[in-house]
């Protein structure tokens, strides 16, 4: 049984006094793909932001290999770098090259020389596919180039887990495919990670785990065959049926033009 | 609300603006005579601003404040030296008091203020004198006279106002003397207004108007410099005089001034400023009429 | 060819003069610069900052100076400075407390401004980095904030040294007033001097300001 990298217990967080997570918990293991999918507004963001501690939480406590997140901030910085986060809005650093954007943390943070990082930094850049990018500006790149370089940016700290926060969100249709190979390919190497998703193929060609969020709550905890395919909860049900298309009477006005 | 703020902050500035004025704007004697004034508002507003004939002596330089840019009165030669006929009495004035002279570059819209601040002793810049600015300064004797005059071309020469019918427009600059004096004592009169001399002068030479009203000197100076026009009414409506002014209740220097002036009469100084500074623009014809000699008008 | 009165500019020390006087706006102007900036970044930075009675004295400073038209300000300090505290500031110290009281003002709003427009999640990125706040602020934020800030403050730079043309009314004689002092004093023998002269003066604030501004776009160009 593989060891617990993460654990949520009781998780309770409040926008001006509204619940937006209420007494939420969960345990990820190391190697686990889990995706979090649920009606828009549910949480899902809201989750993966608490547990790389951008946003307060109001009660329980979330644990990286047991140890409690944001008991003081230099303990912060230390069990962030651990965690690696990607955002909707590829949040590249606009006057850095993309390679200065790879190394930054890196050198900085976790005082690698330069010319490892950036060795380091060509591998995986090669991986992705943008060896021939290391000196662009973010600027001069699309917007699937600038979220893979985003991924490039977070693996190169050698997170233990990895939060994709909608990474396709903001994408035009023809670049979330390029940019979901990646996850697909990370998944394959056996990486942790926590995804909130809207592209529902995808999740349930990469999930070990889905997490379906809705009203605050994890409604449901289930593999992908399951959920998609025998979902228990009513919600859960409504929630997957806003996915498919239909046109009830399009038979009867065939008929109708053949008469 | 973003509005109301704003007009709020707007308003806020502009009372602190206008509290800092009107503080400042506080005459002397005028707070000592308000009874109320405390010790503390009284400490400040009784400070004497300018400097007595004496503190001048002493410190061996009289700050004197000059047009820098009205040629022929006070302007800059190409050497950079203050001259002009105020800087020719400005210049015998130092000599006299036997101290250096410090021209200020002052301009139209501040010569009450240097004085009221101090920033200078005597202003000097073809300061005309009238009742509202007696109020804020002292005016010492006259040496100079100014009045209006109107120059019209030698085809048709302007002796009276009353030859004029309603056709004839007479031009002038907006704002002067003569536009303000015209309105009010010949309200029948076609007047012709330009914003600046420049446009005023085109017009003119252009026919546009049959006269060109102004201060007697420039119309002077104009008929001088232009062949075929002529000062028909070379003196209109009140005459006015030019004097040097000094701080308000500064008596030591005003009563030195004014000796001074008195003085210099016996030695026909102003004429001889005349004949160094103004002859080249107003011509000999003028020199009468335009000086004051010995502060004695008339 | 018209008489553009351009031989006046060689008439004794006028050529001389008119540097002086440009000198004198210069000197004055880019003082005043030199102190705003600091002071500038400073207070900017101080507007971004939670505090509602620190960010409304700010702001209330800032809506005065940019409500005074320049010349109040300088007609404020340099005789109110007499009037009301009987300290006889010279001319040029007026101008120059002046305009560093605007060039402050001024800045402080545009530090403001490039502060706030950079997106929440630059911070955000860098946290989930791993970097600190301190590292945030230094390697992401402030370079960010500094190349918005550079044009925008040429801009203001160029703006301070043209305005310098309004301190002649304290007395002060710059390249402009030098200008009228030479167009009146040869107002007889070379009528049509205004124009040449002021041509020239055009003339003298354009090699100022042109390579500023150049400057500007190329900053801008290399940086956006």
């Amino acid at each position: 049984m593989a060891e617990t990298i993460l654990s949520i217990e009781h998780l309770k967080k409040e926008y001006d006094g509204k619940p937006v997570l209420d007494d939420v918990s969960l345990k990820v293991k190391k190697g686990e793909v889990i995706v979090i999918v649920g009606p828009s507004g549910c949480g899902k963001s809201t989750l993966l932001r608490c547990i790389n501690a951008l946003e307060p939480i109001q009660g329980g406590e979330i644990r990286l290999h047991g140890e409690p997140i944001g008991s003081s901030p230099k303990q912060l910085a230390t069990l962030r770098q651990k965690i690696g986060m990607v955002f909707q809005s590829y949040e590249l650093f606009p006057h850095l090259t993309v390679m200065e954007n790879i190394i930054l943390a890196p050198t900085k943070v976790q005082k690698r020389t330069k010319a490892d990082a950036q060795t380091e930094a060509r591998t995986l850049l090669s991986r992705v596919g943008l060896a021939d990018r290391a000196d662009s500006y973010p600027r001069q790149l699309s917007g699937g180039q600038k979220q893979r370089i985003a991924i490039v940016r977070a693996l190169c700290m050698h997170p233990e887990i990895l939060l994709f926060d909608e990474v396709t969100a903001a994408l035009d249709p023809e670049m979330v495919h390029e940019v979901l190979q990646v996850l697909l390919d990370l998944a394959e190497q056996g990486r942790t990670m926590l995804i909130v998703t809207h592209e529902m193929q995808f999740a349930r060609a990469v999930a070990d785990r889905i997490l379906f969020l809705d009203d605050a709550n994890i409604v449901a905890d289930a593999a992908p065959e399951v959920f998609f395919d025998t979902p228990v909860s009513e919600r859960a049900k409504n929630f997957l049926s806003t996915f498919t298309f239909e046109r009830k009477n399009k038979n009867s006005q065939d008929a109708a033009l053949r008469v | 609300m973003k509005k109301l703020k704003q007009i709020l902050t707007a308003a806020l500035g502009l009372s602190l603006a206008l509290s800092l004025s009107a503080c400042g704007s506080s005459q002397p004697t005028a707070s000592q005579s308000a009874a109320g004034s405390t010790a503390a508002a009284g400490s400040a507003d009784t400070r004497v601003v300018y400097r007595t004939l004496d503190e001048i002596k002493e410190s061996g330089t009289i700050n004197i404040g000059v047009f820098s840019d009205k040629n022929p009165f006070g302007y800059v030669d190409e050497n950079g030296d203050y001259q002009g006929y105020d800087v020719y009495f400005a210049n015998r004035i130092g000599e006299d008091l036997g101290v250096t002279v410090n021209y200020v570059s002052t301009e139209a819209a501040n010569r009450i203020e240097y004085l009221q601040t101090g920033k200078v002793d005597i202003i000097l810049a073809n300061f005309t004198v009238t009742a509202e600015r007696a109020e804020e300064v002292d005016f010492a004797l006259p040496y100079m006279n100014v009045a209006l005059g109107i120059v019209s071309p030698d085809s048709r020469v302007i002796e009276n106002l009353d030859d004029l019918t309603a056709d004839d427009a007479v031009i002038v600059i907006s704002g002067t003397t003569a536009e303000t004096y015209l309105t009010q004592n010949n309200p029948d009169l076609t007047l012709q207004k330009y914003d600046t001399y420049a446009n005023a002068k085109n017009a003119f030479e252009n026919g546009n108007g049959v006269a060109w009203a102004n201060d007697n000197t420039e119309v002077i100076a104009f008929a001088l410099q232009n062949e075929g026009y002529t000062v028909g009414i070379p003196s209109l409506g009140s005459q006015d005089t030019i004097a040097p002014a000094v701080s308000k209740g500064n008596a030591t220097l005003l009563d030195w001034l004014n000796n001074e002036i008195e003085t210099l009469g016996g030695e026909n100084f102003f004429h001889a400023d005349y004949e160094a500074t103004l002859v080249d623009t107003y011509g000999l014809d003028y020199e009468d009429s335009l000086v004051v000699e010995g502060g004695k008008v008339g | 060819m018209p008489d553009l009165g351009l031989e006046v500019l060689f008439k004794g020390k006028n050529m001389l003069r008119l540097l002086d006087g440009l000198g004198v706006a210069l000197k004055i102007s880019l003082i005043a610069v030199a102190i705003s900036i600091p002071l500038g970044l400073l207070l900017g930075i101080l507007m971004t900052r939670k505090n509602p009675i620190v960010r409304a004295l700010l702001r209330l400073y800032l809506e005065f100076i940019r409500i005074m038209p320049q010349m109040v300000l300088l007609f404020l300090v340099f005789f109110g400075a007499t009037r009301v505290f009987g300290w006889n500031l010279s001319g040029e110290l007026s101008a120059v407390i002046v305009f560093t009281l605007w060039g402050t003002a001024e800045m402080s709003d545009l530090v403001r401004g490039a502060l706030t427009s950079i997106p929440a999640h630059q911070y955000e990125s860098g946290a989930a980095l791993g970097l600190t706040n301190a590292q945030t602020f230094f390697y992401i934020i402030i370079p960010q904030t500094v190349r918005r800030l550079i044009p925008l403050s040429i801009n203001l730079i160029t703006r301070m040294i043209k305005t310098t043309s309004l301190i002649l009314m304290i007395g002060v004689v710059e390249v402009l007033k030098v200008a009228q002092q030479i167009i009146e004093a040869n107002r007889m023998s070379s009528p049509g001097a205004a124009f040449g002269v002021y041509l020239f003066v055009f003339f003298l604030y354009f090699i100022v300001c042109w390579p500023i501004g150049r400057l500007a776009k190329y900053l801008e160009k290399k940086w956006v």
